[in-house]
């Protein structure tokens, strides 16, 4: 059965599924909640920055760049209205929790060359 | 082999006098990360007088790269596979005040005997700003076969490239296995504390370096998951060629080369003015490491075939691109940009050690392999000698350690029989009644008796005085 949680957007960018952790994107259009996990290694693309052309996320364990549009392939289900958020969970019986975290991704796009 | 009286000082006989340091029955420790014996305790100095570069493999560098690793390692968490109550004793022991006081008493002074020949034997290349540094450290790593790719930094690595130096040598072998065997054997040395070293230069504050050291530490330690910690990939590695994995299962047979390079990045951690050197040897060395692991893996698979798990090696060609950029911009130059010229000849000599001692390793394991791979070549009937025989009569349950001559020595079984243990092999050199081997200068090897009770004569060879290339 499907899990459905509401997140205030206002208080909480950061969700918990288990081990498994989703922060809010925001790479223009509305916000998606995005697994927080390069692909590479594991890193914490939360607090990767953006690069100078804003398309991809620079992953702070080794540098790896992300595409934007791959991670927003793999964003949850979200529904907002207003701060408030409606998200599909993936099946599962693990505990969940939000929080409120700092989000690098969301800073503006690193000056100098793009690589 | 017996305990040599030497000058040594109060404090170092006492630390070497400990129960846990001293020889048991056993060619190979399992299940005791505690046993750790010393064997013979040279030089006649006792260690005062610092060993040359002639001197790098005698026995006293031997003994002091024991010694100084006990000291070093008890500074880690260790503990046995089986559970504490399988050694609680030897636990007390080696954390215990009196080898804690013991150790602190003697480190220096081994240390400045391990680690002074470097200043002579090392240049000191005239580097002197960033641009000197960058230039320089491209062309020791071009020079070393791992040139910058055009954006300027380390390669990927090739796995298809034909492998050559000491891991064709490997290959080449009449027992390959062996050699192969005794090649991971030096690894485990460093390999099953993996990062441990490089976690006393976690702590402090210092900046954005720090962080960036943090990033790589996390690597080796697998993100804080045990399946994927590199350690346990490396045991994964032994166990899939029946090595065992027990911490220092292999103490009798770590080269006085291995011993001397793993000693010197706990140095470098342990006295902290050494951390500049230590983050300059470390870039160096994971700037080579990508390749470097490619070609163990390719050995390896050509040697045990595909029965050998050789993730761990794989795990570093990959990584340790990342690694080997992540040093160079962001440790190396980072470091020289934050703290100016002032650090970086230290940088430099960090690098300069550590080209020296991996082709001092390297020479004295193909050394070793060369001469244990054909023993029965080295075996014969009794040649011109000195006259000063040393008679020893072993029995099966005597203590076992190994150790190294300055000399060559001619090594004769008068009666009974021994076995001789050159490398870590089920499959020892069996001496009879009548053989002599001829043991090399430098070589290790340990005998133990194969028959009830063995005498054995060990007599010097005339030769000329030996001396180390510099």
């Amino acid at each position: 059965m499907a899990r459905v949680i509401v997140i205030d957007l206002s208080r909480h960018n950061t969700v918990y599924v288990g081990h498994d952790r989703y922060f809010v994107l925001h790479a223009g259009g509305p916000p998606l909640l995005v697994r927080d996990h390069c692909p590479h290694r594991g890193g914490p693309l939360s607090l990767a920055r953006p690069t100078p052309d804003g398309r991809r996320l620079s992953c702070p364990w080794h540098g790896t760049k992300v595409g934007v549009s791959a991670v927003r392939r793999g964003c949850l289900p979200m529904v907002r209205s207003g701060d408030e958020a409606v998200v599909l969970l993936p099946d599962g019986t693990e505990p969940v929790s939000v929080l409120r975290k700092e989000v690098l991704a969301n800073l503006p796009a690193e000056t100098g060359p793009a690589c | 082999m017996t305990i040599i009286e030497t000058a040594q000082s109060p404090a170092l006989a006492a630390y070497c006098a400990q129960p846990i340091f001293r020889p048991g029955p056993d060619v190979y420790i399992t299940g005791n990360p505690y046993r750790r014996p010393i064997g013979p305790v040279g030089p006649a100095s006792g260690f005062a007088v610092p060993a040359t570069l002639a001197e790098f493999l005698g026995p006293g560098q031997l003994a002091a790269g024991r010694i100084l690793c006990n000291a070093y390692e008890s500074d880690m968490i260790l503990l046995p596979a089986a559970g504490l109550a399988t050694a609680k004793d030897d636990f007390d022991l080696f954390y215990g005040d009196e080898i804690r006081r013991l150790r602190d008493t003697v480190r220096p002074g081994l240390e400045r005997y391990a680690f002074s020949f470097l200043d002579d034997a090392v240049p000191a290349p005239p580097v002197r700003t960033l641009d000197d540094l960058q230039e320089y450290f491209l062309a020791e790593v071009g020079g070393a076969g791992a040139p910058a790719d055009a954006s300027g930094v380390n390669p990927a690595v090739d796995p298809a490239a034909p492998v050559g130096g000491t891991m064709r040598a490997i290959t080449e072998c009449r027992h390959p296995e062996e050699a192969a065997g005794l090649h991971l054997i030096q690894l485990a040395l460093d390999a099953l504390t993996e990062a441990s070293a490089m976690a006393r230069n976690l702590g402090g504050s210092y900046g954005t370096e720090q962080s960036e050291l943090f990033k790589i530490f996390n690597d080796e330690f697998g993100y804080g998951v045990y399946g994927a910690k590199h350690s346990t990939i490396f045991k994964e590695m032994l166990a899939s060629v029946g090595l065992r994995t027990d911490l220092h299962a292999y103490w009798n047979f770590y080269l006085t080369s291995s011993l001397i390079g793993v000693n010197y990045f706990n140095w470098l951690t342990e006295d902290h003015r050494g951390m500049f050197r230590y983050m300059a040897a470390v870039t160096y060395l994971e700037w080579l490491f990508a390749q470097g692991f490619a070609d163990t893996g390719v050995m390896l698979r050509a040697v045990y075939g595909d029965r050998v798990d050789a993730k761990y090696c794989d795990e570093h060609a990959h990584i340790d691109v990342h690694h080997g950029r992540m040093t160079y911009e962001n440790l190396l130059l980072g470091l020289a940009r934050a703290h100016g010229e002032i650090v970086i000849p230290e940088l430099v000599r960090g690098i300069e050690d550590t080209k020296l001692l991996l082709r001092l390793g390297d020479e004295d394991f193909r050394a070793q392999i060369a001469w244990a791979d054909d023993l029965a070549a080295h075996t014969g009937t009794r040649t011109d000698a000195r006259d000063d025989a040393s008679v020893t009569t072993l029995r099966p349950d005597d203590p076992f350690t190994t150790g190294v001559h300055d000399a060559d020595l001619l090594v004769e079984v008068e009666d009974g029989a021994v076995h001789v243990h050159a490398w870590a092999t089920d499959r020892p050199h069996l001496l009879e009644k009548g053989d002599v081997l001829h043991v090399p200068a430098h070589r290790l090897h340990g005998l133990k008796a194969a028959s009830p009770r063995a005498r054995v004569a060990t007599r010097t060879v005339e030769t000329a005085e030996r001396t180390h290339d510099a």
